[in-house]
């Protein structure tokens, strides 16, 4: 089972090492407009949740997802299922 | 070979269950019990009919490497046959368009061969969503399945729920899951497939995404291309293996790394196209693993495989049965084939196994092969008399400027390619000019675009491929591409849809945005867009770049600089319309007197570093 604020922390201090700190990262954090990650970015972060949680993200779970909120809360549905 | 099919007595359903995973299943076996048939059939489904006799397959793996799912030729063609029967109760007509939501699994090869059964035409569609990226994905399938008049869609659980939103109002027979077309009756009919003059797919190209054109590939086209790259080009061998992680939507992915070893017996081992992405040395691993002989990539897999490895990895690699490393799909960089042999040498690595190719969708796959075993052969040529005189000299000691192009080997037999100026008169070797291939892979057109069909095709059966290049021994050189394409991390990237996007925010208006790539500080390409508008609020601006950033990611999956201007600060040519090199050129100046003028934040300013290779390009 995977708990949110474990989740979060994770997603944040992901972000904060990717981005040298430049951006304050919080729930609200835009990934897209404010902190600009592109494709091979986004992998980087999957595969590093991946890795962590030993969970497997399918790609269409991302359609949908604004901010650092939205993904943390698809990772925790995925862990709901599994 | 080509004769119906018996129908077939009704199959119960457990033997339709797809994805089938059995617990502790075997990989299909490398070396076949079965002669090895190089491609000589009329048409694919006679190519399965013959690999179907022997015990190789298709074998899918899962992020962690595990295999995930195995399907033997054998099982394949009778999936097919009986999926072959469910379309048919569908009453489509003959050469009606079945879209496949492309995920890299059983199911497309299931659902693409009972295409060919039925004598249907598959049409494989991305299966790849950028984060946010919803609503563009939504709209981007619904251009796709317009775009070939589809009559049925498939997707699978995961992609379902975006193709059905897709589908809505959209005229189609049937959309739904690999499980749900399993529900459909067999139909008592006899199959009558797809023949040598019909179509065997169509191809979306990876164009414009706004204007999608669906390339027509007839089955003795795609078969002519089989036979050339297989005996010809690769020599396929009794012993080869293959690995692939490109995705089925692609011609390489589809053409190369599925048809491919199909119509010659071999068996494949597939990694996801993002598990790849994500974990790129596990396509080393799984070539470790099985032994594999036969790979292809766009430069792009080889460099982010070179970024990946680290120098202890390197060691638990064994790579000394790749015979053929086909690179391709994009201009090759000259380093990079090098800087990837040298990295892997240590794993056995033969960098002779580089097979540099060039080729399109618009000519099945391949128009021109290296020979095998013979590696890289790099042009180096003065970019400036290049430039200037349209003419590839090598470079000498005073050569100032120095650019290296890959040979592309000879064009394959029965095919002629030739290189014309803008008059459309032909050029000695070492001339650039447009590069124009004809023979029996060419396709039959752009679906249901007769005018996009003229401009590529002549009469005579020219195929204008857009890119320039020129002659050498025999050998093809590309120089340049389709005027204006950005090439990102492999995917092609159209300026228009970047445009398209800044020009439809408010206040903003066609003409208002030119897009272009400059090289980053590997000498990558970064996609570039300047926007010119009336806003002199900070916050407004601000608030503009973050929508812009927001949508090009969602629709495009890129990043893209954004720089805003004042109106009017565009180029134009004399007829009116935007100049996207003259709008490059002037961005450049500004970057270059920014770094002139404060040499603060270098790091930035290094990004621009100017390394103008259009010129060299001939454009």
């Amino acid at each position: 089972m995977l708990e949110y604020p474990e989740i979060l922390a994770t997603l944040s201090a992901e972000l904060k090492s990717s981005t040298q700190g430049r951006v304050p990262i919080t729930e609200d954090t835009d990934l897209l407009s404010e902190l600009n990650l592109d494709s091979l970015q986004v992998m980087n972060l999957l595969l590093h949740v991946e890795d962590h949680f030993d969970i497997s993200i399918p790609v269409s779970i991302l359609a949908g997802v604004k901010t650092v909120r939205d993904l943390a809360q698809q990772i925790e549905k995925l862990g709901h299922k599994g | 070979m080509a004769q119906a099919e018996k129908a077939m007595p009704f199959r119960g359903s457990k033997l339709n269950r797809t994805p089938e995973i059995n617990a502790g299943a075997l990989a299909t076996r490398t070396v076949n019990s079965l002669p090895l048939r190089r491609a000589d059939f009329a048409c694919l489904a006679d190519a399965l009919d013959y690999a179907a006799l022997g015990d190789t397959g298709a074998n899918f793996y899962s992020g962690r490497g595990k295999l995930a799912a195995v399907l033997p030729y054998r099982a394949l063609r009778e999936k097919a046959l009986v999926l072959a029967r469910r379309l048919l109760s569908l009453s489509l007509e003959r050469g009606a368009r079945v879209a496949i939501v492309a995920e890299t699994n059983p199911d497309f090869l299931r659902f693409f061969f009972a295409c060919q059964y039925a004598g249907l035409v598959p049409v494989a569609l991305p299966a790849a969503v950028n984060l946010g990226g919803h609503d563009a994905y939504v709209v981007r399938l619904r251009g796709l399945l317009l775009g070939c008049g589809a009559s049925a869609a498939m997707a699978s659980t995961q992609f379902h729920r975006f193709l059905r939103e897709a589908a809505e109002g959209v005229d189609l027979a049937f959309v739904g899951t690999p499980a749900a077309f399993d529900e459909l009756p067999e139909r008592d009919v006899s199959l009558k497939r797809s023949g040598p003059a019909e179509t065997a797919y169509l191809q979306y190209t990876s164009g414009s995404t706004s204007f999608p054109r669906g390339v027509v590939i007839k089955q003795e086209a795609v078969m002519s291309n089989l036979f050339g790259v297989v005996n010809h080009s690769l020599d396929v061998q009794p012993d080869d293996r293959c690995v692939s992680w490109l995705p089925f939507y692609h011609d390489m992915g589809l053409v190369g790394c599925m048809l491919a070893p199909m119509a010659t017996q071999r068996s494949i081992d597939y990694i996801d196209t993002r598990d790849f992405a994500m974990r790129p040395r596990r396509w080393l691993e799984l070539m470790t693993s099985t032994r594999a002989s036969i790979s292809f990539s766009p430069p792009f897999g080889y460099d982010l495989c070179a970024r990946r490895i680290r120098s202890e990895d390197v060691g638990r690699y064994d790579l000394s049965a790749w015979r053929i490393a086909g690179i391709g799909a994009e201009p090759i960089r000259a380093e990079l084939p090098d800087r990837f042999a040298k990295l892997l040498a240590p794993a056995g690595f033969n960098p002779r196994a580089f097979v540099p190719c060039y080729g399109m969708a618009e000519s099945s796959l391949a128009i021109s092969f290296s020979p095998v075993r013979q590696g890289v052969i790099v042009d180096w040529i003065d970019a400036d008399y290049l430039a200037e005189h349209l003419r590839a000299i090598p470079a000498g000691p005073k050569t100032g400027r120095v650019n290296g192009f890959v040979r592309c080997g000879a064009p394959l037999p029965g095919h002629e390619v030739a290189i014309r100026d803008d008059q459309g008169n032909a050029l000695p070797d070492l001339h650039v000019g447009r590069i124009k291939v004809r023979g029996p892979s060419v396709m039959s057109g752009y679906f249901a675009q007769p005018e996009q069909t003229r401009q590529a095709l002549s009469p005579d059966g020219w195929l204008d491929t857009g890119d320039i290049g020129y002659r050498v021994d025999g050998s093809v050189v590309v120089t340049g591409r389709h005027k204006d394409m950005i090439i990102i991390n492999g995917r092609n990237i159209w300026p228009q849809d970047i445009e398209h996007i800044a020009e439809r925010q408010p206040g903003l208006r066609p003409m208002d945005a030119s897009a272009f790539f400059v090289l980053g500080q590997d000498d990558e390409e970064v996609a570039v867009v300047v926007v010119q508008c009336n806003i002199s609020d900070a916050a407004e601006c601000h608030q503009l770049t973050q929508t812009l950033h927001r949508e090009i990611q969602g629709e495009l999956g890129i990043t893209c600089l954004i720089e805003l201007v004042p109106r009017h600060t565009l180029p134009r040519t004399s007829s009116g319309k935007l100049s996207r090199a003259a709008a490059r050129e002037d961005y450049l100046r500004r970057r270059e007197q920014e770094r002139l003028g404060a040499q603060a934040s270098t790091d930035r300013i290094s990004y621009f570093e100017q390394r103008d290779r259009t010129a060299a390009l001939g454009r």
